[in-house]
């Protein structure tokens, strides 16, 4: 045995306990379910019929895919960015020496602690149409109310404020952390050469959280294409389809149609949309970020 | 005092009273549902169905809390919820060291590439592979059954890069000491490496039963058994067949007060380290 060139024998016996279910559970699944996109198959059938690029093909002439598309980007966009903007003006404003830190953040981050499901289950109450809580307050202040979860127009907005409402405080916290991993002297000495509170914010500030914009870029991105309780809880992909994005197509034509051939060329879509997304933004933090 | 001066104050004031309107504003939106969900849980059906809606029932209903556990077997739910988030935990924290250890501190060059896989994969949608993962794991004859439960989760990437990072800060002279006194890889990482990263350890196992315990699309796929249902899904099920669907919003939400309870109670005891945790997590992309 070469050692020099293989390292050491023991190596391999301390990442066995975690390769073998990584293996298992998420690179033979990846593999698996890209052969199984270019299948016909029904889970049933003891034999799988081999077609191709067929699923892909009625796939991409599917109007439901596009839709499902469309809606999966639109779901990203509502929830990544008031998440980010959000999360970081919280911050900020956290950040600016408040008395009683500790409780407020304890507040905010409270929601993402608590199970996506029940949490969905209270908000399809407030939602209610007749006597829910959000109509209740759109009245207080003269406005009509809503249909909410009921209307197609309504539907992916509110499955939205649950999903943002409960990844604030996520952000927030990653925030709070980089605003204090920020020197103090960087500021006296903007202060020194005669820079306001805005420009220190746009020359100090926000280059040096930059990484932590990209670390919850990407984290939250790839949590909104994954995002499943709240929709199955609030709207399950309705009404009229407004809330099915690529994710919510997948899991129905998989177990509910089992028509496994659609649903792997689904699922294979959206590993090479995150694919893409993950590494443009890695190829943009590369040559913007700076790090302390 | 002069003129400028009392106005400097007089808008230092307004600032922080600005400032505090709005933190308490945010906290107030934030909390609410919170608070809605529970003074929902107190009430009768007439209060509930009422326009507008009353803040707070006059009074309170506390036996909705005994009939709503009654309707449903929340018991086994939270035990379920429970039992596998911890069995995962234990799994997660001793394979994620070893193999953290294996990539910090031994000669070992597939590492690297290892590692670099591991970022890639983690950067892919995991419920993409549900489908494929649901086939798998009927082959080896792991549906509907706690053990499938527990392994099929029992990785976590997100951890062995919080713990590799905290591996490699420890110094390597310390290790090679450890050596000279004629200690063991095994000896080195539980007797050294374990305890000096028990922070991170502590914020990794917090995080993953979170989302254990809180887990629902996959454990919903991979079992069919009511009995072996998780919190989530037991609710879920509650508020469609239990409630028929918001027929008895008092007790769906008693329901959701007693799912959420012990996790608001193990977020308060633990929150410190949590928070603590949130900074070393974000290292991942240097």
């Amino acid at each position: 045995m070469n050692w020099k060139k293989w390292g050491e024998p023991q190596a391999y016996l301390y990442v066995l306990p975690a390769l073998i279910p990584y293996a298992v559970f998420w690179l033979a699944p990846m593999a698996y379910v890209v052969y199984l996109s270019f299948m016909d198959w029904d889970f049933m059938n003891p034999v799988k019929a081999f077609v191709g690029l067929e699923n892909y093909a009625k796939l991409f002439t599917d109007k439901k895919f596009y839709s499902a598309l469309r809606t999966s980007l639109l779901f990203a966009l509502g929830n990544v960015i008031p998440c980010l903007i959000g999360g970081m003006l919280m911050a900020l404003l956290l950040h600016s020496k408040l008395k009683g830190l500790a409780i407020y953040r304890t507040l905010i981050f409270l929601p993402w602690v608590t199970p996506m499901v029940a949490v969905s289950i209270v908000w399809a109450w407030i939602f209610e149409p007749r006597v829910g809580l959000a109509n209740a307050i759109l009245k207080f202040f003269g406005f009509g109310g809503l249909e909410w979860t009921q209307s197609p127009d309504t539907a992916l907005l509110a499955v939205l404020i649950v999903t943002v409402w409960k990844g604030l405080g996520w952000t927030m916290v990653f925030y709070l952390v980089a605003l204090q991993n920020i020197p103090e002297f960087l500021y006296e000495a903007a202060m020194l050469e005669g820079a306001n509170k805005v420009q220190q914010l746009i020359k100090i500030t926000l280059p040096l959280i930059s990484p932590t914009t990209f670390f919850l870029f990407l984290v939250t991105t790839i949590d909104s294409v994954q995002a499943y309780d709240q929709i199955n809880v609030l709207t399950q992909g309705g009404p009229a389809g407004a809330t099915r994005t690529l994710l919510y197509l997948y899991y129905e034509s998989a177990f509910q149609r089992f028509n496994v051939g659609e649903a792997s060329s689904v699922a294979v879509v959206m590993i090479v949309l995150l694919a893409i997304i993950s590494s443009l933004s890695m190829y943009v933090s590369r040559r913007r970020i700076h790090y302390i | 005092m002069s003129a400028t001066a009392m106005q400097h104050k007089t808008k230092r004031w307004t600032f922080a009273t600005i400032k505090y309107v709005l933190v308490i504003g945010i906290c107030v939106v934030m909390a609410f549902p919170f608070f809605w969900m529970f003074s929902s849980s107190l009430k009768t059906n007439d209060e509930i169905w009422a326009v507008p809606p009353i803040l707070w029932p006059s009074d309170p209903k506390w036996l909705n809390f005994i009939e709503a556990w009654e309707a449903a077997p929340f018991g086994l739910y939270m035990f379920n919820s429970t039992f596998v988030a911890t069995s995962i935990v234990i799994i997660q924290l001793i394979n994620s060291s070893m193999m953290s250890y294996a990539l910090t501190h031994m000669r070992f060059p597939l590492g690297r590439m290892l590692l670099v896989m591991i970022i890639v994969t983690y950067m892919l949608p995991v419920s993409a592979t549900y489908l494929s993962g649901y086939v798998i794991l009927s082959r080896l004859g792991l549906l509907d059954s706690y053990a499938g439960l527990i392994i099929s989760n029992s990785i976590t990437i997100f951890g062995i890069f919080l713990l590799r990072q905290a591996f490699m800060q420890v110094p390597k002279e310390m290790v090679e000491a450890a050596k000279v006194d004629g200690c063991g890889h095994w000896r080195i990482l539980w007797l050294i490496m374990v305890p000096l990263a028990r922070s991170t350890l502590i914020v990794m196992g917090l995080l993953s039963f979170i989302t254990m315990y809180n887990n629902y699309f996959w454990p919903m796929l991979i079992t069919k058994n009511p009995r072996l249902q998780l919190v989530s899904a037991g609710l879920r099920s509650f508020f469609i067949e239990g409630g028929a669907y918001g027929l008895k919003w008092p007790l769906i939400m008693a329901g959701s007060t007693f799912t959420i309870l012990p996790l608001v109670i193990l977020f308060l005891v633990a929150q410190k380290w949590l928070i603590k945790g949130v900074s070393s997590a974000q290292s991942i992309n240097k």
